[in-house]
């Protein structure tokens, strides 16, 4: 089959299962599981075997990268937004992560969510995440890439609030949801700016050549200031530096759900985009700076913490944290290759563990009784070597976990909710309310006690 | 002077007045509605379609010349119509019952003399017309407050004055209007859109009044009308300057509106201010002065329309299921109960402020580059607005559909039938304009580079 139909074929496949599925269900009607999971089994057959097929046809073909253009989603005047999608090396491998682990997961949750009331709620959102995680990988362009990278972000959103009968998913979900828009407003920001200043946000517009040796076009203080921009959003999207905070409280979804947004392809976004700009970042002091610096904070502060979490998935959520950190360190100093094989062994890893979590006392007794009861604890060693102050300020700054919520809290929540309710001076005093709902006027309407 | 083959816009506006006064004295008013609405649409369609096939170009109503179908306002009256059916289907029984269904055709009636208006007259009989349900109490006991309808007759008041001003019926003459004929104009816009600082008007009128009525009132967007009719008349440029000022006034609004928000848990006034923050951007779009934010401004006119219909109807539908949605002191985790009408409210609220996937990303995406081109300031505020909408947005969803549900709240209804269906064209058409927006841009562009010739036809004879 031809490339051109082959690449668009895939990224659409899970995007109109989706909206199928979705409008079946608006109108009334209803899936079994059974019949659930035989489309997401089948579904994630034919993407893998798709991917396989496009793996092999471009080397058949002696090609290193494709590109294939469907046009403009629309036009204005003299402004376009193009629809063109690009797999190279790094597209092609992160689309056959993406496949392959969010069909392990789609596998694994059909027996983990059996007879939840959330069922398809989740396998739909599994479906949308899908066709959003792709988008991203095949995107070529920033305007399209924002497009797959807001689809995961609410996908994220509403299955950390999957469990929607308790508050705290509700009140964390709210958060991961703030802490990704403000992320977002860095992307979008970068685009709208990279039109302003170069006209284009298309790859091949911005970067010369193919991944991994291409330059950039972006020139001076413009291509630092947007690059800066990017790095920030990347940092949003794969919970480091300013925006550290959301991981843990991601954690509240169901576990498959944790397993591959955050243990596998959604935290590694961020990383993906700067892999995909490296040229723009190193040409930039500031930029290569700032990277490195959030990654070496966010890892640092990530293993500090992860030795002090109580539950399973949060000591995940940070000791990811820990390693995506490292993974943009070695991006900042520019070892591609080992930061992409990092990036490919932790999601792989930590897919594993997310997916083993419900079963982490079950495994450790395993081994505890395999071991004859010899299993020695660990992470007590490096510690021990500081003084004995540093080693109870750090275990103080590790239990607050940074004190990052108390400062969000205090210096920009309050400070916004204070302007908010200022702005009421503007307002004349409501008047008092009247009774706006009267006496039901139908016995289906009144079923309320 | 160009005619529709056919009296479209005569027998759209006479089947809606004839809705009207049947619906005062029949048993069913809600059946009858719903058949003038249905009547008006048909006509509304046919209009569109010969304006379409014509080149968008004017064709005056043959029966009566001061009606006109244009690519500004063909397209807008149909979906105008269909959203009035909407409503009506849409509306819970006890707010379709006695005058309150010729009410909302009486507003559907006014907002369509003003689309359709080829002059000054039609247009000011519009605006005051809009003014007569509330003034008549067709919506039974929930009185508005005083100052939503001050608001509104002063928003009358300085357009007639304009008007009166001019000493001219035909709108082309306003490229020869005064200062102070621009000062009206753009003194009407803001009162009507409730610009900062009267946005508290229609804060209260989402909070007090009848919502549904409110939402077909809200979505009338006749403020963009007129500042789109006014900039296709090739404008002085004193004129220039008083929409530069409306431009300020509609950021400021976006920003204050959307910041405001957050000190808001009351789901009718949180709803308000994300509504009249969005909205705003349609202004802020149109004065943009280029193709891009102006066809922007005109396409995220259809999408507010339909976002926030869909989102009253929800709330209100909530409201008569459950009284405590009205100041709900916790969350109330409906969407155990009724999963469908949270997915009919999340995807409404989404496109409206503008996830990628609807049409609401495209119309934004295209405001934003508008303004980013001549005020870059200005975009970013409207971008940080985004932002602040979006949260206040999932803030409302949660009041409303997550966490635990109530004791009190034993059993009630999903989406019925009669909801599930308009609510799911609203949702499918919000989802399939974003995917494929080719069609709905390339109508509004049209429309679009006719005022963006105009302005810049001005600008050069100045």
């Amino acid at each position: 089959m031809n490339l051109k139909i082959l690449i668009p074929l895939f990224i659409a496949t899970p995007g109109v299962l989706f909206l199928a599925l979705s409008i079946v269900w608006l109108l009334g009607g209803c899936v079994t599981e059974r019949t659930m999971a035989r489309i997401t089994k089948s579904a994630y057959a034919v993407l893998a075997l798709l991917v396989i097929m496009t793996g092999w046809r471009m080397r058949v073909d002696g090609l290193h990268s494709v590109r294939v253009m469907l046009g403009d989603w629309f036009t204005v005047g003299h402004y376009g937004y193009p629809l063109s999608l690009l797999i190279d090396r790094l597209s092609l491998l992160m689309v056959g992560l993406t496949v392959v682990l969010a069909g392990i997961v789609g596998f694994f949750s059909v027996r983990y969510l059996h007879r939840d009331p959330g069922f398809h709620r989740f396998f739909m959102l599994l479906h949308l995440f899908t066709f959003g995680a792709l988008l991203v990988f095949t995107a070529d362009s920033l305007d399209l890439l924002i497009v797959g990278w807001e689809t995961v972000a609410i996908t994220s959103v509403l299955l950390v609030g999957f469990f929607q009968y308790r508050p705290e998913p509700v009140r964390n979900a709210l958060w991961v949801f703030a802490s990704y828009r403000v992320a977002d407003l860095f992307m979008l920001l970068a685009i709208f700016l990279a039109h302003h200043w170069f006209g284009t946000t298309s790859w091949e517009g911005l970067f010369s050549g193919e991944w991994p040796g291409c330059q950039s076009q972006m020139q001076g203080a413009e291509g630092t200031v947007i690059a800066v921009l990017l790095v920030i959003a990347a940092g949003g999207k794969s919970s480091q530096g300013l925006f550290c905070g959301w991981l843990p409280r991601a954690m509240e979804g169901p576990t498959p759900s944790s397993a591959v947004f955050y243990g596998a392809i959604s935290i590694h976004a961020g990383a993906y985009l700067l892999l995909r700009i490296e040229p723009l970042i190193h040409q930039s002091w500031i930029a290569t700076g700032l990277i490195i610096i959030t990654g070496l904070a966010t890892a640092f502060l990530g293993t500090l913490v992860h030795r002090t979490c109580a539950d399973a998935k949060a000591s995940l959520a940070y000791a990811a944290q820990t390693q995506i950190g490292l993974i943009f360190i070695e991006i900042g100093f520019g070892w591609t290759t080992f930061a992409v094989i990092h990036l490919v062994s932790h999601a792989t890893l930590r897919t594993l563990q997310f997916l083993r979590a419900p079963s982490m006392l079950r495994d450790y007794h395993r081994v505890h009784a395999a071991s004859g009861g010899k299993v020695s604890p660990t992470g007590s060693l490096y510690e021990s070597l500081l003084p004995p102050a540093l080693q109870l300020w750090l275990y103080r700054l590790a239990l607050g976990r940074g004190f990052y919520d108390a400062i969000v809290e205090r210096w920009i929540v309050a400070p916004i909710q204070a302007v908010a309710r200022w702005l009421a001076v503007f307002e004349p005093q409501s008047p008092q309310k009247q009774p706006a709902a009267n006496t039901p006027a139908h016995p289906a309407e009144s079923t309320v006690s | 002077m160009e005619h529709l083959s056919l009296p479209y816009i005569t027998a759209a506006l006479t089947s809606l007045l004839g809705g009207v006064l049947a619906c005062w004295k029949t048993k069913q008013p809600r059946r009858v509605a719903v058949v003038a609405a249905v009547l008006a649409l048909i006509c509304f369609l046919a209009a569109m379609h010969e304006s379409g096939t014509a080149g968008q170009g004017a064709l005056h109503d043959p029966l009566l010349p001061c009606f006109v179908a244009d690519g500004l306002n063909a397209l807008p009256m149909a979906f105008y119509a269909a959203l009035t059916l909407s409503v009506m289907v849409l509306a819970p029984r006890r707010d379709a019952a006695e005058k309150a269904p010729g009410g909302m055709l009486l507003i559907s009636l006014a907002m369509q003399t003003a689309y359709a208006a080829a002059g000054w007259i039609p247009m000011v009989a519009g605006w005051w017309l809009s003014c007569v349900p509330f003034a008549l109490g067709m919506f039974g006991a929930q009185r508005e407050t005083r100052l939503t309808s001050g608001i509104r007759l002063a928003s009358c008041m300085a357009l007639t004055a304009a008007v009166l001003c001019l000493g001219s019926a035909s709108i082309s003459d306003l490229a020869h209007g005064g200062r102070l004929v621009f000062g009206l104009l753009i003194l009407a816009v803001v009162f009507r859109k409730g610009l900062f600082p009267l946005h508290a008007g229609v804060v209260q009128a989402f909070e007090h009044g009848p919502l549904l009525p409110k939402a077909l009132l809200f979505n009338g967007h006749l403020g963009v009308v007129l500042v789109a009719r006014a900039e296709a008349a090739a404008l002085p440029e004193a004129a220039r300057h008083a929409f530069d000022v409306l431009s300020i006034a509609a950021v400021a609004t976006v920003g204050i509106a959307s910041l405001r928000a957050f000190a808001e848990k009351k789901p009718r006034r949180l709803l308000a201010y994300l509504c009249i923050s969005q909205a705003s951007f349609m202004l802020a779009g149109i004065t943009s002065a280029n193709a891009e934010g102006i066809t922007g401004a005109l396409t995220h006119w259809l999408v507010v329309a339909a976002a926030s219909t869909g989102l009253v109807c929800i709330v209100r539908a909530l409201e008569v299921r459950v009284t405590s949605s009205e100041d709900p002191l916790m969350h109330l985790g409906l969407a155990a109960k009724a999963p469908r009408l949270a997915t009919f409210f999340l995807i409404c609220g989404l496109a409206l402020v503008g996830l990628p996937g609807t049409l609401g990303y495209c119309a934004e995406e295209l405001i934003f580059h508008g303004m980013l081109q001549n005020h870059l300031a200005a975009g970013i505020v409207l971008l940080v607005a985004t932002v602040f909408n979006a949260i206040n947005l999932l803030r409302l969803y949660n009041t409303l559909f997550l966490g635990v549900l109530p004791k009190h709240v034993i059993n009630i209804p999903d989406a019925l039938p009669r909801e599930r269906w308009p609510l799911t064209v609203c949702v499918v058409y919000l989802i399939f304009g974003g995917l494929f927006p080719s069609s709905i841009i390339g109508w509004r562009t049209d429309a679009a580079q006719v005022i963006e010739k105009a302005l810049g036809a001005a600008a050069g004879g100045h």
